[in-house]
């Protein structure tokens, strides 16, 4: 529930009943108080029966006195209290019966006593009381009203700086250049919020700048000492009075100075791909940079005694070739590395989807760390980060890469379905 | 052949030095640009090596100044930096290749000649050596006159060969050679062998010569 909806509840069921109980107060005050006028007039009507009385030494006839309806009657009794009461009131203009107040005294007349009752209409006083809870109804709801609108409309024109800043942090991208822009608001929450958040993001986005750079300038600087290594053992190995043994163990130099470089490679790409800086989108058809690259895999391939089988259909996709093929190279490359001699690769490029699948070990690998970086299964010897970047290309363009280990074959597949969408 | 190393790490520009200078080839040094430009502005080199990243600029300056004077120098650059931009900005102004570090060294031998041949074709496109005749346009390879018929591998490799002849090449460097430094295929090298042996049989027939000495445990020499 969003927090205006919140505040919109409290406050409606608040002014609910604040309204309601004001109005039941407020009714009853107004009835007490008209209830106090009436009985005042009836006290009126009395006192002017009985200064009559002592006046005329007789009873008025009913006709003398307006409206109301005096009725006497003779009593034995001495002593009366004067009592007010609720009584029907017939109406002799309209002929009909309305709520009325009552009241009876004493009164006496010529040495007898009469009790006299005069029954005056309520009817005004109710209308009036009707009249003005009608009022506050009328009140209560436009005030209801416009207490939703305003909370509606108003106060989603207040949040909107919030809401501003919300979505810019929800597409913030550390890897992005785009900062958070400052949103105008004369809120000082919200001004404070903003200043904090776009804060934040330039830190975090420095930062992020400073270990990509750092990584980027560290692989560089990596890459001359590794040049120095290389071009010496190439001057090494020309001294012909080496023995074998001792060129072997140069061979294992070259080697791991082979895979440094290779790491140091992979780290930059990866760097690169993070950042979306290879841009080159252009038409690819990878049915074709599959042949090459089975090509170029072919002395590997015969050399283990592999069986590679495709089935490919023409496809096309937008991407940047050098990533494409990167993606291409990996997965023969694991496909060939981690086979077993006289196994197979199966390559399917149909509608959507690219599967290699190869025999390997017997055992699938675990599904959700080979995509991590430097994860390496325990007879690997590459990088660790093949898998790695290729889940980045993959990401890069919105497409989806699953292992999946079914009869014996380790399945990697692409769904091409996303950023690589098919150009037909 | 003339050829001017410009690298500022100097363990570096040594090795290139001592791989480089055999006969009939002088190399000269500059160890920055000011250094590099100087030597450009007096003398003329067939070739010039040159790392982009030097501590008192970088090295498209030299391309600029190339460009600029209307020179005609061979430019092979050396980089740290393995980036699309550099490498195209680099063959924009000038450069004829790109190599980016770390490098066998019989691979940018192998590079500096293939685009000094290039730079030097003119009227003469052939490329000689003892009785190995290679027609570089036509792809077409004669031993004593008589056709040798090579796959697109082999004639790769007898090219790179000849441009490091008497020179131990380790089965490392031959394999980045022929497959690209991504192929990542450490277990072993045996599937060179193949090509080396049938690139040898190919020749003994033609020739009667060995031109391949095996050096146990490394690689070969082409001699």
């Amino acid at each position: 529930m969003k927090l205006a909806s919140h505040y919109n509840k409290v406050s409606v069921i608040i002014s609910v009943s604040v309204l309601l109980i004001s109005g039941l107060i407020y009714y009853l005050i107004i009835n007490h108080i008209a209830r106090q006028q009436l009985d005042n007039d009836l006290t009126e009507e009395v006192e002017e029966v009985v200064d009559y009385v002592n006046l005329n030494h007789r009873l008025p006839k009913p006709v003398e006195f307006d409206e109301d309806l005096t009725s006497f009657k003779k009593t034995r009794l001495q002593q009366y209290d004067t009592r007010f009461f609720d009584a029907p009131y017939a109406n002799p203009k309209e002929k009909k019966t309305e709520a009325g107040r009552a009241v009876s005294a004493m009164v006496k007349a010529n040495g007898e006593n009469y009790i006299v009752t005069i029954v005056e209409s309520r009817e005004e006083t109710e209308y009036l009381i009707q009249i003005i809870s009608a009022i506050t109804l009328v009140l209560t709801a436009v005030l209801l009203g416009i207490l939703i609108i305003t909370n509606r409309f108003v106060l989603k024109g207040l949040w909107r700086p919030f809401y501003r800043i919300l979505d810019q942090v929800k597409w913030f991208n550390v890897a992005d250049t785009n900062k958070i822009a400052l949103v105008e608001t004369n809120v000082d929450e919200f001004k404070d919020l903003g200043d904090a958040v776009a804060k934040m993001s330039t830190r975090v986005t420095t930062d992020y700048q400073g270990l990509k750079a750092f990584t980027e300038n560290a692989s560089h600087e990596m890459m001359t000492p590794l040049a120095v290594i290389t071009s010496k053992l190439d001057m090494l190995i020309q001294d012909e009075t080496l023995k074998p043994d001792q060129l072997g163990q140069i061979t294992d130099i070259y080697s791991a100075a082979g895979r440094l470089s290779r790491l140091n490679q992979s780290l930059l790409l990866l760097v690169k791909i993070d950042n979306n800086l290879l841009q080159d989108t252009e038409k690819l058809n990878i049915k074709n940079i599959i042949l090459d690259k089975a090509q170029q895999f072919h002395e590997m391939i015969v050399n283990k005694n592999i069986q590679l089988g495709m089935e490919l259909a023409d496809i096309e996709i937008n991407g940047s070739r050098y990533l494409i093929e990167v993606l291409i190279n990996n997965l023969f490359s694991n496909a060939v590395r981690h086979n077993k001699n006289s196994g197979n690769i199966k390559i399917e490029l149909s509608g959507n989807q690219l599967q290699f699948k190869n025999t390997g070990t017997p055992d699938p690998l675990q599904q959700d760390a080979i995509f991590e970086r430097f994860y390496k299964g325990p007879a690997s010897d590459g990088t660790g980060l093949g898998l790695a970047i290729m889940k980045n290309i993959c990401a890069l363009y919105h497409c989806d890469i699953k292992y999946t280990f079914n009869q014996g074959l380790h399945c990697f597949c692409i769904d091409f379905k996303g950023g690589l969408e098919a150009c037909s | 052949m003339k050829l001017l190393i410009v690298e500022d790490e100097q363990t570096l520009r040594d090795t290139i030095e001592k791989y480089f200078t055999e006969e009939g080839s002088i190399c000269e040094v500059a160890e920055n640009l000011k250094t590099a430009l100087k030597k450009i502005a007096v003398y003329e080199y067939d070739c010039i090596l040159l790392d982009i990243g030097l501590p008192d600029g970088d090295g498209f300056a030299i391309l600029e100044y190339l460009r600029s004077s209307g020179k005609n120098e061979c430019v092979l650059i050396i980089s740290a930096r393995n980036s699309l931009d550099d490498k195209i900005k680099g063959l924009n102004i000038g450069a004829d290749d790109y190599i980016t570090k770390p490098f066998h060294l019989a691979e940018l031998k192998a590079r500096l000649m293939a685009i000094v041949r290039r730079k030097t074709f003119g009227s003469n496109s052939l490329l000689t050596y003892n009785e190995i005749s290679i027609d570089l346009l036509g792809r077409n390879v004669n031993v004593n006159d008589k056709l040798m018929v090579l796959t697109k591998k082999e004639y790769d490799m007898l090219l790179y060969f000849i441009a490091n002849k008497g020179k131990v090449i380790s089965k490392n460097a031959i394999a980045e050679h022929l497959w690209g430094d991504e192929m990542d295929m450490l277990d072993s090298f045996d599937f060179i062998y193949t090509h080396i042996k049938n690139l040898r049989k190919k020749l003994m027939e033609l020739s009667g010569k060995d031109f391949f000495a095996t050096i146990y445990g490394i690689g070969y020499k082409f001699v």
